[in-house]
């Protein structure tokens, strides 16, 4: 069959056949957040000290490693706005078993992401098998995990976090060689999650699920499957990104730990340029959205402002990420 | 490899025989054989509703037949899902191109088969084949990489191509490959087609353009009312023979005789184009009058008729309405001009599913409803539905009930009294009986005859012939986009076909 | 014969000519949500009075109560009604910046009425009008720019809600005009059949009915109403018929964002003082909101909602909560409330889910 191919067989062979690893919009990415980090620095010196960057990174640790989950979904152009919900129970559990029982940190951190995953998994099934559609009914579940949450909470706090979880903190002990091992561990997932979304045929199922459903379906991708797989890998991610959370703060968990991340998460994930109605995204991305923001929100504070006008930085950021990507699309319609 | 010739008449690739489908009622196929030898083009052909795309679907899967057999290398088979068709080796390549916009060109024709090396993906294989794929159907291999949604739909329709190559094609069909292309676009898809049968691939090649048949076609089989009429060597036959045979002896009813009463000039186009779409097209359209606008699908026919009812903005030309040069930015504006449209796609573009028909019908002239601006008065409403659902005989218990319970005809009904609320002074019909039962069919036509004797000035765009000759009193067929010849009433339809579908004087031995 | 096998028949669904009356019912309360949401109303003050008489509950479930309770629902059905409308117009429609608006024109209302000193209509109509420009924007970046509705009120609910803290300095704003304007969310007896009744909140009669018959009328007398079904339904069809579909879906953002507004002076009313995170506090107002229209009937995918469902909806919600608030005293209650709304809210979605294979429509 492929006599004409042999005899034609001159032209070169295509060795790489994917799209560029860095899209154009990470690169805009890092120099717009290279723009400001220089900004930042002249005009608040302490801002490029490490005793900056180090809290900045570990607060971007968990909004990036949850964001990878929701990258997944969004490329398939579903959503999950349960996470804020998701990550209070995840939280104070890990709390409670570390606080009463004394488990040892690796046996919290694993029951965390077994219960995210857990979590994960309910949103999946209800999304790909009950054939609704994912805001309404993660929204509905938000509710109910953060029912949970509370019950567990009892309390409107749980004191007394013990230091082992400074492992994923911001002090001295969750760092190795200035790296905040919580910033390091995330990074690993992004690597892991870009290899994957490239390299695997099921990541590559997400984009064309995301892209045209039913035609992947004519093409024999397992649909229902892979949806549900995006949603358990956000619901692990959460797990582990609620511990992180944990460590970020003080000794006291209370009970607002999940409140309005998921809007953080989406809202990184966004500015990264994965597109909300599927089949595009980049994790890599949703990396730099989360360092944007949380650079946006570093910065209003060390400039002095009120730190509340760090949220109308990110909203005119969403605005501007997806506006440019909507401009770019109308020309590349204009000119098919 | 070369002994495709000797293979040609022995055993046949594929041969379905007897098929019968029937759709509620409708026989969409009677009586159908087919018989494709390896290695060959196989031309189906026939009017729109003559059975070709119903078989075609029996044939990859996506329908099962009522009765009939099939054979594939002389061995009997069953076909009973799509994917029976593509573990044999049949695919199909339909006018709309199933893909992923946003990925590759090469994840597009390998997703959902990808060449593995453990968990990953085997770039290096893909890679491979992807370069002799992409040769097959004649792209560059540079374009491997590119994103889908990038290139043009030429090069989309390659690469599906190339897609249903990757997957072990040994019957190719291609459903009207050529509506959306242009003519140097369609050189290159007939050498891929060549080059593919050189590789001993069927392929079953449906089109509405006889003219190109001669080019790429080695044998041709001719539908007409669900019923295969006759498989031939398409060296035996002219343009004007296929069309003869597609149209088959029954005389078209010609317009019922028609006192014509013509008043003064409504719509006149002075070489009005569309880039891309269609140029310099003059034609006038006067009070009383029915024009019908004959083309094939692609010809520009009906973007002429979205053109004249403001969806775009023509690109050169003018349109004068009552002899008054006007441009219309949006439909509404056009509305207000008095002319009105009935749109070509009744799901997609001229139904509200799941709202009433009382609601379907008045939507476009809500101001109507009351004699306070911006109100609407429920009675006002009832009664508008009630005088359309009498006077077109809407077969419907209630003006309440939705309109996606309806049967073909009467939503169909439902949609033109819309444009029939406010009188038009031009009615524009794009398709005005698709999908649309033989009864139904016949009183929307007396429907429009009563119009225009009541003077409202109609044009009917339009690519079934017997319609065209049943309602026009002048007919203009349109080919690529231009005006290719006009014809009265008593034209044949023959003649309208052969216009419509590329008889060019003296040009048509095969190539 | 062996060949292409056969079977035919297309499943073609009988119609409704003979069934039995269990199945029209069943289907009736399936297809009508303002008959379901009826019957779970009935049965819920069922089992609450039974409750109540069994001595379960803390405090007496009676209408006094039921009738002071009705004052959560005058935020909460009217955005929902802002919900409606969005939701209505179709292409994945959805507001989630009503908080933030609520928010903004709080302060904007507090500001101008209790610190500046202008009178009261001047002050609600520059609420009024300010969250009117605040859905404008985003009407203008989903129909005229083409951003996905989640995306563009994702992006506007952080910047408004940044702009009501900022421009309240995070401070509640308080003044003894804003401490008398409490009065119009007070309680009041009706003329004439008053005493008869139960004391019903004042906001009902002089915020939310009054926007319950506006909605109303807009969606179900006006042309408006018509052209946003329409455009909901099928927005390339309401090209085609002429329907100029832009402009259309712009509007009801700026109406989401005028009843926000109204909002913002309600709430203004009920704190007694004008909250900077009013409409954001907790899981804010935008998802009780969204929760609302989809369990009062409304299609998230467009063209299909009524005003009285989501008027019943709340009503369920309302009087549920009040019940729970007796069933499990302080701050159980407001927990179980959550769960509640969760369950309710995946149960109304997967309900519209079968409704719609099953016939068809909701």
């Amino acid at each position: 069959m492929t006599a004409v191919a042999h005899e034609r067989a001159s032209k070169p062979i295509v060795k790489r056949i994917l799209p560029p690893p860095v899209t154009g919009q990470e690169l805009v990415l890092v120099g717009v957040i290279a723009v400001l980090w220089v900004l930042l620095g002249i005009f608040t010196p302490s801002f490029l000290s490490p005793s900056s960057i180090q809290p900045l990174l570990v607060s971007v640790a968990p909004i990036a490693l949850i964001g990878v989950g929701m990258t997944f979904i969004i490329i398939t152009a579903g959503i999950d706005v349960s996470v804020g919900g998701a990550i209070a129970l995840c939280a104070v559990v890990t709390a409670k078993l570390l606080v009463n029982y004394d488990v040892p940190l690796i046996v919290a951190v694993l029951v965390s992401m077994v219960l995210g995953t857990v979590l994960g998994l309910i949103n999946g099934t209800l999304i790909a098998y009950g054939r609704v559609h994912a805001i309404i009914i993660t929204f509905g579940t938000a509710n109910i995990f953060q029912f949970f949450a509370l019950r567990v909470f009892g309390s409107s706090t749980v004191n007394g976090i013990p230091s082992t979880l400074d492992v994923f903190g911001r002090g001295e002990s969750g760092r190795t060689l200035g790296v905040p091992h919580s910033f390091a561990i995330t990074i690993l997932v992004v690597l892991i999650a870009w290899w994957y979304l490239r390299n695997t045929a099921g990541g590559r199922h997400l984009f064309a699920i995301g892209g045209n459903e039913n035609a992947a379906r004519l093409a024999g991708v397992k649909v229902q499957p892979r949806v549900v797989f995006a949603y358990v890998a956000t619901g692990a991610l959460v797990g582990l990104g609620a511990c992180f959370f944990i460590a970020a703060g003080t000794s006291t968990l209370d009970q607002g730990v999940g409140a309005g991340r998921e809007l953080a998460v989406i809202a990184a994930v966004v500015i990264g340029g994965t597109s909300i109605l599927g089949g595009r995204g980049s994790v890599i991305g949703t990396l730099l959205g989360a360092i944007l923001v949380q650079t946006v929100n570093s910065g209003v504070t060390q400039l002095g402002w009120p730190s509340q006008l760090a949220n109308l930085f990110v909203g005119i950021f969403i605005i501007i990420a997806v506006g440019t990507d909507l401009l770019r699309e109308r020309a590349r319609r204009s000119r098919a | 490899m070369s002994n495709t010739a000797e293979v040609v008449g022995s055993v046949p690739r594929v041969e379905l025989s007897g098929i019968v489908k029937t759709y509620g009622g409708v026989r969409a196929i009677r009586n159908a054989d087919l018989s494709v030898a390896p290695g060959t083009v196989h031309a189906l052909v026939g009017e729109n509703g003559a059975g070709k795309s119903t078989l075609i679907k029996i044939l990859a899967g996506a329908e099962r037949a009522d009765a009939g057999s099939l054979q594939f290398n002389g061995e009997p088979v069953s076909i009973t899902s799509t994917t029976d068709a593509l573990g044999l080796g049949v695919q199909t390549v339909y006018q709309e191109p199933q893909l992923f916009p946003e990925l590759s060109v090469a994840e597009n024709v390998f997703v959902g088969r990808e060449l593995r090396r453990g968990i990953r993906v085997d770039w290096a294989a893909q890679a491979e084949q992807m370069n002799s794929l992409l040769d097959t159907v004649g792209l560059d291999v540079g374009i491997a990489t590119r994103t889908v949604g990038d290139l043009s739909i030429a090069q989309q329709q390659q690469v599906s191509i190339a897609k249903a190559l990757a997957g072990e094609a040994r019957v190719l069909i291609l459903d009207e490959p050529s509506a959306i292309l242009t003519d140097a676009e369609i050189d290159v898809l007939f050498a891929v087609i060549r080059r593919l049968t050189a590789t001993g691939v069927s392929v079953i090649y449906i089109s509405h353009r006889l003219d190109e048949l001669f080019r790429i076609a080695d044998v041709v089989t001719i539908m007409r009312d669900g019923e295969t009429i006759t498989t031939r060597p398409i060296g035996e036959l002219t343009v004007r023979e296929i069309a003869e045979l597609m149209v088959g002896g029954v005389l078209a009813e010609p317009r019922a005789d028609v006192e014509a009463t013509r008043g003064d000039v409504v719509l006149q186009l002075d070489d009005m184009s569309l880039a891309g779409s269609f140029s310099e097209i003059s034609l006038d359209v006067r009070a009383g009058e029915i024009v019908g606008l004959y083309g094939l699908i692609g010809s520009g026919a009906g973007e002429i008729a979205s053109t004249i009812y403001g969806m775009q903005r023509p690109t050169g030309g003018r349109m004068l309405v009552r002899g008054e040069p006007v441009v219309l930015r949006r439909p509404s504006s056009a509305k207000k001009r008095g002319i009105h449209l009935l749109p070509a796609n009744r799901s997609a573009q001229g139904s509200f599913s799941f709202q009433s028909i009382a609601f379907n019908i008045t939507i476009g002239e809500l101001h109507l409803l009351s004699r306070i601006k911006g109100w609407v008065q429920r009675r006002a409403e009832r009664d508008i539905a009630r005088n359309f659902i009498t006077r077109l005989a809407v077969k419907t218990p209630s003006e309440r009930q939705p309109i996606s319970a309806m049967s073909g005809g009467n939503a169909q009904k439902v949609v033109l009294a819309r444009q029939l609320v406010n009188r038009p002074e031009l009615l524009v019909l794009v398709e005005p009986t698709q999908g649309v039962d033989v009864g139904a069919k016949e009183e929307i036509h007396r429907i429009i005859d009563d119009l225009a004797s009541e003077g409202t000035a109609v044009l009917v765009v339009t690519s079934d012939l017997g319609e065209v000759l049943r309602i026009s009193d002048r007919i203009i067929v349109i080919r690529s986009g231009e005006i290719a010849h006009e014809f009265t009433p008593d034209a044949t339809q023959v003649e309208i076909l052969a216009a419509a579908a590329g008889e060019t004087h003296g040009s048509e031995e095969p190539s | 014969m062996s060949g292409l096998t056969t079977q035919t028949v297309p499943k073609v669904r009988t119609q409704n000519t003979k069934r039995s009356i269990g199945g029209r019912a069943l289907e009736a309360l399936l297809t009508q949500r303002v008959v379901l949401l009826a019957v779970l109303i009935v049965l819920m003050l069922i089992l609450m009075t039974v409750l109540d008489a069994t001595g379960a509950l803390s405090g007496s479930y009676n209408s006094d109560y039921l009738a002071a309770s009705l004052i959560n629902a005058v935020p909460l059905a009217m955005l929902g009604l802002a919900q409606l409308g969005v939701i209505l117009s179709g292409r994945g429609g959805i507001d989630l910046s009503v908080g933030s608006m609520v928010s903004v024109t709080g302060i904007a209302f507090g500001m101008s009425y209790g610190l500046w000193g202008w009178n009261l209509p001047v002050a609600m109509i520059f609420a009024i009008v300010l969250g009117g420009i605040l859905g404008g924007v985003n009407g203008a970046l989903v129909s005229f720019v083409g951003f996905p509705p989640l995306i563009a009120t994702l992006a506007t609910f952080y910047a408004y809600r940044s702009i009501a803290l900022v421009w309240s300095g995070q401070k509640p704003v308080n003044s003894t005009e804003i401490q008398s304007f409490y009065s119009a969310a007070k309680a009041i007896e009706l003329p004439l059949i008053g005493s008869y009744l139960p004391l019903v909140p004042l906001g009902i009669f002089t915020f939310l009915i009054p926007v319950v018959l506006v909605v109303w009328i807009l969606l179900n007398k006006t042309t408006f109403g018509r052209r946003i079904y329409a455009l909901g339904t099928n927005d390339t069809a309401a090209a085609w018929a002429g329907i100029n579909v832009r402009p259309n879906r712009f509007a009801v953002y700026v109406l989401s964002g005028v009843i926000s507004g109204l909002v913002g002076i309600v709430t203004v009313a009920q704190f007694a003082s004008a909250r900077p995170d009013a409409g954001t506090s907790g899981n804010g107002m935008a998802l009780p909101a969204i929760t609302i229209a989809v369990l009062g009937g409304v299609a998230i995918t467009g063209g299909i909602g009524r005003v009285s469902g989501v008027v019943l909806a709340t009503i369920l919600i309302v009087w549920l909560n009040a019940g729970i608030l007796l069933a499990f005293p302080g701050n159980d209650g407001v927990q179980v409330q959550l769960l509640a709304l969760g369950l309710v809210l995946v149960f109304a979605s997967l309900l519209n889910g079968l409704t719609k294979r099953k016939y068809g429509g909701i």
